[in-house]
């Protein structure tokens, strides 16, 4: 297919899919700007009359509501940073030595993330329950390290490997140790897949609902992910409004740090995959 | 894949470095899975600790006709995702392929939407559809095939078409996915292979059909190996799309452990179905990697 012609179908083809993935964007943006009495008016009023910032500022204004945000955003990051301090090591030591069953260790590690979080969610529950570790955010935190740290490990050994060894070498000969030169010359120069691998652990770690909702049992302590789960649960029809600017409220922080950075951690994946 | 050898490392024991790695994993997953095992042959609760030793609880849930429905469930769940996220996602890469070499505006953008969907917590894509698919006369969908003069569809209160709303609200969030594997396949390929087609006259289709599917094979196996995997593996969206409901009618394997454990508090059960998803993702596992081994 060439030319004009192609051309057209090509956009024909985007535009209908643009509908299917911009419409519940769009539509909560919509809903969330309306007043209690034009949700009634459904896909009539796809922008309203009377367009209201109320909803989100009923939201926003609600003291628990930041403290599930700043929740979210606590534990997203403590636990997108710790699974990239345990991949570090890790993902060093099979980018730059040489040892038996190198191959077999990287793929027992994949293969470890496709366990899913429930499986072990089930014992660990009852062992933290009788060891008092229930309710902290450090087991939430320790939890996300260990489920982002696979992943993690594989995006930067392929970052890694794209650093030339020569330049560790050079510090070598002169005498630093392999953890200097890690920590001197191999971070800085791989800062875009460090930068990438934590992104994508912090935002995957936004979106998890399991681990925060079985382990943690105070409402205070929970994050945007589970408090909005309990939210719906608490709501009428009625206030659509309210649950779809609660929703948005939820989307947007995971949704703009990964636009804003897409480019990035697009081609670290596009890179980590072409690997495998 | 082989690197470049400099000079063999001052110390090529991996050990230290592997350390902090490995004893995560052991402590939240190889020992969370034996302790699996060891009680999914108990009888324990979720609030007593297991005091007998049997397969009572294996044979229990052999009876148990939910089961059975559960399965159904997931298996046509999966199934259907699986070739409905890859097609969506090949589609969507073809295109998007094709619309940057020929310099076209807009493919960036159109990849950042569904991007942006694929980062959308599990639990909001389950709400936001909930919403969308709401029943009443001015519900977002129903509203909008009203003036088409179509519909009402009762989206989330028929069973069948309850579990086709899950399937669109996961389509909508996982295709993601799917076009990231194979843009990088795609992008792997030697774009010669497509100059000579070019000469040889051969029509979209055929190049299609004689190129870029072969040699896409290996990426094809692996995502409908990984698709699988998530779509076994995650229930938010479905927890707050319709709960499992209504009955059963979108109660997968995954929803029905988490409800055996949290909701019935039967641990011992809940741990043979863990056992079960554990064992249907380590069998794919293999799968995968036995296939990434040969290709190689």
């Amino acid at each position: 297919m060439s030319g004009r012609f192609g051309d057209i179908a090509t956009y024909a083809i985007l535009s209908l899919l643009a509908v299917f993935f911009a419409t519940p964007f769009v539509w909560m943006l919509s809903l969330a700007l309306r007043t209690p009495s034009e949700i009634y008016l459904g896909a009539a009023r796809l922008i309203p009359d009377a367009p209201t910032l109320g909803n989100f500022a009923r939201i926003l204004s609600d003291a628990a509501f930041l403290t599930y945000l700043w929740n979210g955003l606590k534990l997203s990051a403590l636990g997108g940073g710790l699974a990239v301090a345990l991949a570090i090591p890790a993902a060093y030591a099979f980018s730059r030595l040489d040892f038996r069953r190198k191959e077999a260790a990287l793929i027992a590690i994949l293969a470890v993330q496709m366990i899913s979080p429930l499986v072990i969610l089930v014992p660990l529950y009852r062992w933290m329950g009788s060891l008092g570790l229930l309710n902290l955010d450090a087991s939430v935190i320790a939890l996300y390290g260990a489920l982002g740290m696979p992943l993690a490990v594989w995006l930067l050994k392929v970052a890694f490997d794209a650093i030339p060894r020569e330049i560790e070498e050079a510090a070598i000969v002169d005498g630093a140790s392999r953890w200097q030169v890690l920590m001197r010359i191999t971070l800085p120069l791989a800062r875009p897949g460090l930068a990438s691998a934590f992104v994508l652990a912090m935002v995957t770690n936004w979106s998890q609902f399991l681990v925060p909702f079985i382990l943690l049992e105070r409402d205070r302590d929970w994050p945007i992910s589970v408090a909005i789960f309990n939210f719906a649960g608490s709501v009428s029809a009625s206030t659509t409004q309210l649950l779809a600017a609660a929703c948005l409220v939820a989307v947007v922080p995971a949704v703009a740090v990964f636009v804003f950075l897409q480019r990035m951690i697009v081609s670290a994946l596009i890179a980590g995959a072409l690997k495998g | 894949m082989t690197t470049a050898r400099g000079p063999a490392p001052a110390d090529g024991r991996p050990w230290p470095w592997l350390v902090p790695a490995v004893l995560f994993l052991a402590a939240f997953y190889a020992v969370p899975v034996v302790d699996v095992v060891r009680l999914a042959f108990s009888d324990a609760t979720l609030i007593r600790a297991p005091e007998r030793w049997s397969t009572d609880a294996l044979r229990a849930l052999m009876r148990d006709p939910a089961l059975r429905e559960v399965l159904v469930t997931t298996v046509v769940f999966t199934a259907v995702n699986v070739v409905a996220l890859q097609a969506m996602g090949l589609l969507i890469t073809l295109t998007l392929v094709r619309g940057e070499a020929r310099g076209l505006r807009g493919m960036t953008a159109f990849r950042t939407l569904v991007l942006a969907a694929w980062v959308v917590p599990g639990i909001a894509n389950g709400l936001i559809w909930q919403i969308l698919f709401d029943e009443a006369p001015y519900g977002t969908l129903n509203s909008l095939l009203g003036f088409a003069g179509l519909g009402p569809v009762a989206w989330l209160s028929d069973p069948d078409m309850a579990l086709a709303s899950a399937v669109i609200a996961n389509l909508w969030q996982g295709t993601a996915f799917s076009m990231i594997v194979f843009y990088a396949a795609r992008r792997g390929i030697d774009p010669t292979l497509y100059e000579v087609a070019a000469i040889d006259g051969a029509s979209p289709w055929r190049t299609f059909r004689s190129v870029t599917l072969p040699l896409l094979r290996t990426a094809i196996a692996v995502n409908t190996v990984l698709v699988a995997v998530q779509t076994l593996n995650t229930f938010d969206a479905i927890l707050a799309l319709t709960g499992g409901g209504p009955g059963r009618a979108t109660e997968v394997l995954s929803l029905f452990t988490f409800n055996t454990v949290f909701y019935n508090l039967d641990l011992a059960g809940g741990s043979v179905l863990a056992l079960i998803l554990f064992l249907l993702a380590m069998v794919m596992a293999t799968l995968v990697f036995g296939w990434l081994g040969r290709e190689r």
